[in-house]
């Protein structure tokens, strides 16, 4: 399965007004306006049939929206992806992650690919620095769960080294350059799975956000803040990441320390309670089953004392 | 001085499937069979192999690990490769 082509901005602007409809979250939509000359649709169920190009400009969750809903609904419309912020790396992977009512529902296969993706670092301009981190951690949490995957062989554990190497010479914060590493973390975690913390994030993230509506909670800051304990107990549990981490030639320490300045140990204590309360449906979580290392219930204890320390 | 507790193998090998597959204790026996289990699919293919390797530091193959229909083919395939379930 080949990487969706990537284009520019100025590519963007060949295409016929009248052929396409913007479809962008709203943190982006003046942005947009101001700088495309095509309309807004205010969803995908309002394109007329005219229209045969979409693009569609967001985060993670709106991208996975109009991946599945062209697949399903217009397999004909040419879809164009133009991500608001790096971290999910939606634009570069067949899969997608719905929100459903009682979790999340995982997609995967060619169909749900874009025909284009457009990196816009003019977009970054109003990303907060906290939420820059956090896209990293995101990113972060892809590599690293993807290398550690008991699904993932030599050939991938290999390519991801190299990806982590050049994760950890750029700055965690807003930098454009995320967006093309984003895009490998999710294509190669696409091959071999995830693990615990994208669970934890997975059916956390709805109970956080009803809990702590006064708070950001969203997939990039509930891996961010996760990343570090969940490593730690795979530290504990096996010593798979240690000898994978040596026989890969990745520099342990400076990896530790990026997940150090990753950690959010407040967001981690409020969202321990519901943590506690959902437990058996993270360890249900496709996600935590393709952890490095094995999770099990008595694990919930371990985490707790990791977010404590 | 506390009597150190000897945990057989048996008992680490519960211990780690009804971790791997979520079970009720109370329902684990020797004799439950993969169809039995409904988290044991592919998934759980891949837990198995991973906790089967943490906890007795054999690594089944995929042919061996999708071969295994029920819990004392995991003890057959452990044995063959040295590992004692005698009680």
């Amino acid at each position: 399965m080949s990487s969706p082509p990537v284009q520019d901005l100025a590519w963007l602007k060949t295409i016929p007004p009248s052929s396409a409809l913007v479809w962008a979250t709203g943190s982006v939509q003046a942005r947009v306006s101001q700088e495309l000359q095509f309309g807004m649709a205010p969803s995908f169920d309002d394109i007329p049939g005219a229209v045969c190009t979409l693009i569609a400009v967001g985060g993670g969750s709106l991208m996975d929206q109009a991946k599945y809903i062209r697949a399903r609904q217009r397999p004909g419309l040419r879809l164009v992806l133009v991500p608001s912020i790096w971290g999910s790396g939606a634009e570069a992977s067949p899969v997608v992650v719905l929100n459903r009512e009682g979790g999340k529902e995982i997609a995967s296969g060619s169909e749900f690919l874009p025909d284009t993706v457009i990196y816009w670092p003019g977009l970054l301009a109003t990303v907060s620095p906290a939420r820059a981190r956090r896209a990293c951690g995101d990113t972060w949490a892809h590599a690293l769960e993807a290398f550690l995957s008991p699904l993932a062989g030599d050939q991938l554990r290999g390519q991801l080294a190299i990806l982590i190497g050049e994760m950890l010479r750029l700055p965690l914060g807003n930098d454009p350059r995320w967006f093309s590493l984003s895009a490998r973390a999710c294509a190669f975690q696409a091959q071999a799975s995830v693990g615990l913390v994208h669970g934890i994030a997975h059916v956390l993230e709805h109970p956080c956000r009803a809990r702590h509506p006064e708070q950001e909670w969203g997939h990039a800051r509930l891996c961010s803040a996760f990343l570090l304990p969940v490593m730690r107990l795979n530290r504990l549990a096996s010593p798979k990441w240690s000898a994978l981490a040596r026989q890969y030639a990745i520099d342990e320490p400076a990896v530790w320390d990026v997940l150090q300045r990753l950690f959010e140990p407040e967001a981690c204590s409020a969202a321990f309670p519901l943590l506690q309360v959902n437990w058996t449906k993270v360890l249900r979580d496709p996600c935590t089953r393709t952890n490095g290392a094995l999770i099990r219930s008595r694990h919930l204890d371990e985490i707790e004392r990791l977010v404590a320390a | 001085m506390a009597a150190a507790t000897l945990i057989t193998n048996i008992e680490k090998l519960k211990d780690l499937l009804v971790d791997v597959f979520l079970i009720d204790p109370k329902e684990f026996h020797l004799d439950l069979k993969r169809e039995q289990i409904d988290t044991w699919d592919s998934l759980g293919i891949v837990s198995l192999a991973v906790g089967v390797q943490e906890t007795f530091g054999y690594h089944f193959t995929q042919d061996e690990a999708i071969a295994i229909t029920g819990i004392r083919d995991i003890i057959a395939a452990l044995e063959a490769r040295g590992i004692s379930f005698d009680e």
